[in-house]
């Protein structure tokens, strides 16, 4: 695991405090999404999708700061839109990082290199930097050609002046598990700190989007793409979450886990889904009904889920809250998860010219068994 | 929410190869019927979902755009209501249900027209043709 020792004890302290004050519910990352403006236009993104007017809106660093209070996780990752945009974003990472708070300002790095002198580098600030696999399918990905080679000079130059650096990939149907594998061998090379990956969301903004990837693909995917892996792969995420992915563990999401504040408000229930807003976060965490979200619940809309907001606090929570989970988060931070039925699965995955985000076929299929 | 998940139990969803989306309903340009209580529920609802800005039409005649970012439904119309921003006003704006006497989808449905698919055929057409630098560029803001 790539996470420093002061971050891990940061959060291990924090867990801890919550589960022996008995508190049920508490954040571990807020989503603060200071702006929705992206410079990217992603066929498909649902976070873009907003009449000028409300693009146009940011927080301030005001806002942003007693939104961070009001919450009190430890991490505070700085999605979006494009947080580069954002005319005061230095303000805002700088008074995080008074306030102690482990940064991840998720950008796509379009800006980065041009503006990587204003910051100054520090144990609480990592840059995120989004690269969905290598360079064809990144551009792809991100419509735009030449994004990946923008992004990769911003990498090169936040690692040669010190800083954290991350890269953070979300992986959907028609990826290619072997070109993931030669992309995490291409970003340790240029120096990251470690790698965040996820699967893709059935987000119900995404524009006309027909099928997507089920939950025994994903874990077909993921036990292809991080079984066998490589000595100097690094992850920057719990390996529990990274289990769960392959289809070792068993999870349920826990949605307060990552709660989002943006310029509507504290978003229910989750970073993802959207159905309201609440003014606070108290009035976030006591009216929102959990009971209603969650694969086990039976609502639709997270039927397909297993995206790391949602499920990667409650590895985190296991992993820092018992005996076992940490055990387990020990062995799999030093495991290479030997499979030899990944290692066939991979040298026989087809691959298609461009990685689509989405599966556009008949449903015919989808209860097919699967050997996941 | 589709009926074709709801059909399945929890140990089909954990063995599901290709999920169903959601159908994007073309909304620009509709006005609803509030007729009854339970049509202006409906189309608030949807107003709520929508991605562009609507215009509403008060019961003491006033029209406002606004882009509805939230709803809260009570037991009667007057306790229900919509959160919204409106172009040139900074602050957020809420509204009884009950005063709204009609409803227009009269901007521009953001998440309209912008399919995966579309860019998959534009790019590889474009690839074909020998174009260089081949990109999706957000809207102007201004």
């Amino acid at each position: 695991m790539a996470v420093p020792i002061s971050q891990m004890w940061t959060v291990a302290s924090y867990v801890l405090k919550k589960r022996f004050s008995g508190q049920k519910r508490y954040p571990l990352v807020l989503m603060l999404e200071p702006l929705f403006r992206c410079n990217l236009a992603c066929a498909g993104c649902g976070k873009v999708q907003y009449p000028p007017h409300v693009l146009k809106r940011m927080l301030s660093p005001e806002e942003c700061f007693a939104a961070v209070e009001e919450a009190g996780a430890p991490m505070v990752s700085i999605p979006g839109g494009e947080p580069l945009l954002h005319p005061q974003i230095v303000e805002i990472v700088n008074g995080l990082i008074a306030r102690k708070k482990y940064i991840y300002l998720c950008t796509n790095a379009l800006e980065l290199k041009r503006r990587i002198h204003e910051f100054t580098p520090s144990k609480y600030l990592t840059f995120s930097v989004h690269l969905d696999g290598q360079r064809d399918h990144h551009d792809f990905s991100v419509c735009r050609e030449g994004g990946w080679d923008l992004a990769v000079d911003g990498i090169k130059e936040a690692v040669k002046r010190g800083f954290r650096v991350t890269t953070n990939a979300t992986f959907f149907d028609g990826t290619d598990p072997n070109s993931v594998r030669a992309f995490f061998d291409e970003v340790m090379d240029m120096g990251v700190e470690g790698v965040v990956l996820s699967p893709g969301y059935s987000y119900e903004k995404a524009p006309d989007q027909k099928h997507f990837m089920g939950r025994a693909r994903v874990r077909r995917l993921f036990r292809a793409i991080l079984s066998n892996r490589k000595p100097n792969w690094k992850f920057n995420m719990s390996p529990l979450f990274l289990e769960f992915l392959m289809g070792d563990r068993k999870y349920e999401c826990t949605p307060w886990g990552s709660p989002a504040y943006n310029i509507f408000g504290w978003q229910r229930p989750c970073y993802l889904l959207q159905d309201g807003y609440a003014d606070s976060f108290k009035e976030l965490m006591e009216t929102t009904k959990w009971e209603e979200y969650g694969v086990a619940s039976g609502n639709p809309k997270c039927a397909n889920c297993m995206v790391s907001c949602g499920y990667e606090p409650t590895a985190v929570i296991e992993g820092f809250g018992s005996l076992k989970g940490f055990w387990g988060m020990v062995r799999g931070t030093f495991s290479k998860y030997k499979d030899p039925h990944a290692q066939k699965l991979l040298a026989e995955w087809k691959t298609e010219p461009h990685a689509p985000l989405v599966q556009i076929e008949t449903t015919n299929r989808s209860l097919e068994e699967t050997n996941a | 929410m589709t009926a074709e998940v709801q059909k399945y139990t929890l140990e089909q969803i954990e063995a599901l190869e290709v999920a169903p989306g959601f159908e994007h309903e073309k909304l620009e340009g509709w006005v609803p019927s509030l007729a009854s209580d339970e049509e202006v529920r409906d189309a608030l609802e949807k107003a709520f979902d929508y991605r562009g800005d609507v215009t509403i039409t008060t019961k003491s005649g006033d029209k406002i755009e606004a882009y509805v970012f939230n709803r809260q439904t009570g037991a009667t119309l007057q306790d229900s209501f919509i959160t919204y921003f409106a172009p040139n006003v900074n602050g957020k704006l809420k509204m009884s249900y009950a005063e709204i006497a009609r409803l227009e989808f009269s901007g521009k449905d953001r998440a309209a027209g912008k399919h995966w698919e579309d860019w998959v055929k534009a790019y590889n057409e474009r690839k074909a043709a020998g174009e260089k630098d081949i990109a999706l560029h957000p809207d102007k803001l201004e």
